[in-house]
């Protein structure tokens, strides 16, 4: 798979190029009014989508939907109206306050260093939460397209964008992260228009009509990389490595990890426990069900998506670029836009993915299929090239992302919870990225989006009621907004980290641990006014609010 | 002593500042009274504790405002009340009262305390006075010698090229108006640069196009605000001390980007270059007095602005040219355009 590695060499060389060298360059004096323009909205909005696509959206959400099934399509909802709301709400207020961080806007409403301290520690769980997947998902890729370990792909990617920081990298950030917006539209758009055409009447339907059963298509060697408990609904004879062949009886069965069967063709794909099986019903109901009760998890997850956009820090900080309010919603408008072209192509890898390469979701690598199903569609050099596109586009999504997040995590490491100078900041991005990649090798069995909304939720719990009630409601207080940021964040990050990493109690409390945010958020927002009741405002609170809205 | 300390903190807006309240109470604490009392010229400003009716108040205030001395006054019940006056800068600007069983010279080192703080908050305003006030007169400083030299290169072209006289007139024209405008403390990246190009163009006519410039800038940092005539003076200097004792062709660069939370501007020039050491004194304001105002003036300004970390850095040697680093957070409270 040099092809692969290839085509992500040229994709990060390409990037370091630009964001180095890319910077307008002009060479006599009325160029000088050239520099001196601001960035066009579109050219801005391209760049919003660039970050803001991350591994999650280029490689998660298909692989969600291929394994709970349609419902995931409402991620891909939240993460687009994430911006309706954000245009509605802070775009403009947060470009007149002149902040450029959420800690900067908590200090021009409510003025106390020590608020500012605590926003940056909420920025450095929100920022990590979110950089640990897409380590995972360089990891995976990899790990897939050059056989090497996960834990490789996983160090490497950490290199790789604090070196392309420390290299100067995002010195020109609006391009690299514009050019990486259209590398992973063209590279993941381009291989499903062709895989789509290719695949053939039979497949389009199989994948449009779920009434289809889980058989293999074909005879197909499976590795299991992870060990794995599985069902199996009728007995099904194998081949193992050694060529013996192994008769499987139905019902549960646990493999090793490292174990390699070769299922004939038309066996039954075995399903984790756990999960919906493909096809079925609920599968294809349109909704999030994980826990049993899909209209509050769906609700939950998709407040948590939609609310927590505008908390992310790398988000807010962009609009910083707009030189005028109308322009910063001028830019939002663009990103809904860019990001609803882009989120019609994980649809089509996930249902693709559904008929050709269903057996991921036994492997619990359903991460991958959007790399795996090209080649697994159209064999020979063809398919090479389009894995090489799929895994490309993976790794830049993945590189724009973090060299965001990654510098506002160091920028609120530096600034915000130490007063900073400069050797401090790149300290801060080598720190950054030792602890995301730490966190990110063990975390080789959880979902990319699974993390990912946690982040949102937590996001969702703690900033967005900070800015929405900072921008909008004169009677915020300090404390309030303090006693606020701490319950929210602590219950959304508790109950999300419970909910993963131990064992949770059955019924209503696995939803309400797992998808929390319909219960956190309007929690932080109730803390922060019933407290913010009990003290006083700053003095300055209704010139900073009038600021924040008088044109 | 961390009593005494906390309550020049909390006075350091003065006697209608924030922290007055709280600079009340630590007072009852420190001198162990049922109540104390604040008060201006006008009455009180704030009290913590036992208060007296305000007919007992406006009695003793009266008294001390009066005779500009303690007074002190024994009530029905056995307790006194005490009030001393506050003097700052020699002045009578409020007095202190504390009802209960004070000890009179306690309540007047108190007094003492109150009056040394609010000198401090005097003083501290005084010094923002002047750091704007420096910020005017770094404006007035439009050099004479520019203005001169650029006029006379105008005049020359009159005749010769009279479109490039007349384009070069309209860039005087708005170099002027962004030198003398009065918007405000604060100018975005991207009029700071508009202002240094009309100084540039200016100037090459005078070096007769041997100037080159380069200009780049990302996008992002255009924004920004950053304090008033931060890059123009910067540019001027590395043109003046840099550039024009130079033989032959000479180049200037400007660039901008941002880095995480800071946005750099860097302006590099390839002219004579300076000794490190005088680099170093231009920066302390010791260097001589025709070279070090606007390179210094800038240093202090960013200082004053953003804390003394963010000054001016100059990378310099004798021949190799000089590069000047202006580095500042892209958000800083009270810095908006």
């Amino acid at each position: 798979m040099t092809a692969s590695v290839l085509a992500i060499g040229l994709v990060l060389v390409t990037s370091l190029v630009i964001g180095v060298y890319g910077v307008r360059a002009a060479r006599s004096t009325s160029d000088f009014l050239v520099a001196s323009r601001r960035v066009s909205p579109n050219w801005n909005a391209l760049a919003i989508a660039g970050e803001y696509l991350s591994a999650a959206s280029m490689l998660g959400l298909a692989g969600l939907l291929l394994k709970n099934g349609l419902g995931t399509m409402w991620y891909a909802v939240g993460f687009t109206a994430g911006y309706v709301v954000v245009v509605a709400l802070v775009a403009g207020p947060m470009r007149r306050s002149g902040a450029f961080t959420v800690p900067d806007f908590a200090e021009y409403r409510l003025g106390a260093p020590r608020l500012r301290k605590l926003c940056g520690c909420v920025v450095l769980v929100i920022m990590l939460l979110y950089l640990v997947p897409q380590f995972k998902g360089a990891g995976v890729v990899l790990s897939l397209v050059s056989g090497t370990p996960y834990w490789v792909g996983v160090v490497l990617a950490g290199v790789v964008v604090s070196g392309s920081i420390a290299a100067g990298g995002m010195r020109s950030a609006t391009y690299v992260q514009a050019f990486h917006y259209v590398v992973k539209l063209a590279f993941l758009a381009v291989p499903a228009i062709y895989l789509v055409v290719h695949a053939g009447a039979d497949t389009r339907a199989e994948a449009l009509h779920p009434e289809w059963g889980t058989h293999f298509p074909q005879t197909t060697p499976v590795e299991f990389t992870v060990a794995t408990d599985f069902t199996l609904d009728e007995p099904v004879t194998v081949i193992a490595a050694d060529g013996a062949e192994v008769e499987l009886a139905a019902g549960d069965h646990s493999v090793a990890s490292g174990t390699e069967y070769v299922f004939p063709e038309g066996a039954t794909i075995p399903h984790p426990a756990g999960l919906p099986e493909l096809g079925s019903e609920r599968w294809s109901t349109p909704l999030l069900d994980v826990g049993g009760y899909p209209l509050f998890e769906t609700w939950s997850t998709l407040l948590a998506i939609t609310l927590g956009c505008m908390g992310l820090p790398h988000v807010i900080m962009r609009f910083h670029t707009s030189p005028t309010a109308r322009i910063a919603r001028r830019v939002a408008v663009g990103v809904i836009a860019l990001l609803g072209l882009f989120y019609l192509f994980p649809t089509v890898y996930g249902l693709l993915g559904r008929v050709l390469t269903p057996h991921l979701v036994m492997l619990q690598g359903t991460d991958t299929v959007a790399v795996v199903l090209p080649a697994q569609a159209v064999p020979g050099s063809v398919g090479t090239l389009l894995t090489a596109m799929v895994a490309a586009g993976a790794f830049g999504a993945f590189l724009s992302t973090s060299s965001g997040l990654l510098l506002a995590l160091a920028g609120g490491l530096s600034h915000d919870l130490f007063q900073g100078s400069v050797p401090r900041l790149r300290l801060a991005v080598a720190v950054g990225a030792c602890v995301a990649v730490l966190l990110a090798l063990p975390a080789q069995m959880i979902d990319i989006n699974v993390l990912v909304v946690w982040a949102f939720t937590v996001a969702a719990s703690t900033f967005c009621p900070l800015l929405v009630l900072g921008i909008w409601w004169r009677r915020l207080t300090l404390p309030g907004a303090a006693a606020g940021l701490t319950v929210g964040g602590l219950t959304a990050t508790g109950a999300v980290g419970w909910s993963i990493l131990l064992p949770t109690p059955a019924g209503w409390l696995t939803v309400l641990l797992a998808q929390p945010a319909a219960w956190t958020i309007p929690l932080a927002f109730v803390t922060m006014m019933v407290v913010s009741r009990f003290t006083r405002p700053p003095e300055w609170a209704e010139h900073a609010v009038l600021r924040l809205h008088s044109p | 002593m961390r009593q005494v300390h906390a309550l020049g903190v909390d006075l350091q807006d003065g006697l209608h500042g924030r922290g007055v309240g709280a600079a009340a109470r630590r007072l009852r604490a420190i001198l162990a009274v049922d109540g104390v009392l604040l008060a201006d010229l006008d009455g009180p400003v704030t009290s913590h504790g036992a208060r007296p009716d305000d007919e007992e108040i406006d009695g003793v205030l009266a008294q001390v405002f009066e005779y500009g001395g303690s007074a002190r006054t024994r009530r029905a019940d056995g307790t006194s009340i005490c009030a001393v006056p506050l003097h700052v800068a020699d002045e009578l600007t409020g007095a202190l009262v504390a009802l209960g069983e004070p000890v009179e010279s306690d309540v007047e080192a108190a007094a003492a305390l109150v009056s040394d703080s609010l000198d401090h908050a005097a003083l501290r305003r005084a010094r923002a006075r002047i750091a704007a006030a420096d910020l005017r007169t770094l404006r007035a400083q439009i050099s004479p010698h520019f203005m001169h030299n650029s006029l006379a290169v105008i005049a020359a072209l009159v005749r010769t090229d009279p479109d490039r006289a007349r384009q070069l007139l309209s860039d005087f024209a708005d170099y002027l108006r962004y030198g003398f405008s009065d918007k405000g403390d604060y100018a975005t990246v991207a009029d700071e640069l508009e202002a240094t190009q009309t100084y540039l163009e200016l100037q090459r006519a005078r070096f007769h196009d041997r100037l080159d410039i380069t200009v780049r800038m990302a996008p992002e940092v255009l924004p920004v605000a950053i304090p008033f005539l931060v890059v123009q003076p910067i540019v001027e200097n590395a043109i003046r001390h840099g550039l024009e004792r130079k033989e032959g062709r000479g180049h200037i660069s400007v660039s901008g980007f941002g880095e995480g939370p800071l946005c750099v501007i860097e302006i590099e020039d390839d002219g004579v270059g300076m000794h490190p050491e005088l680099a170093r004194a231009l920066l302390a304001g010791t260097g001589p007095e025709a070279r070090s105002v606007g390179l210094a003036n800038v240093d202090q300004r960013l200082r004053a602005v953003y804390g003394p970390e963010y000054g001016l850095v100059i990378e310099t040697a004798l021949g190799e040219g000089t590069k000047v680093t202006v580095r500042v957070p892209r958000f800083a409270p009270g810095v908006v355009v």
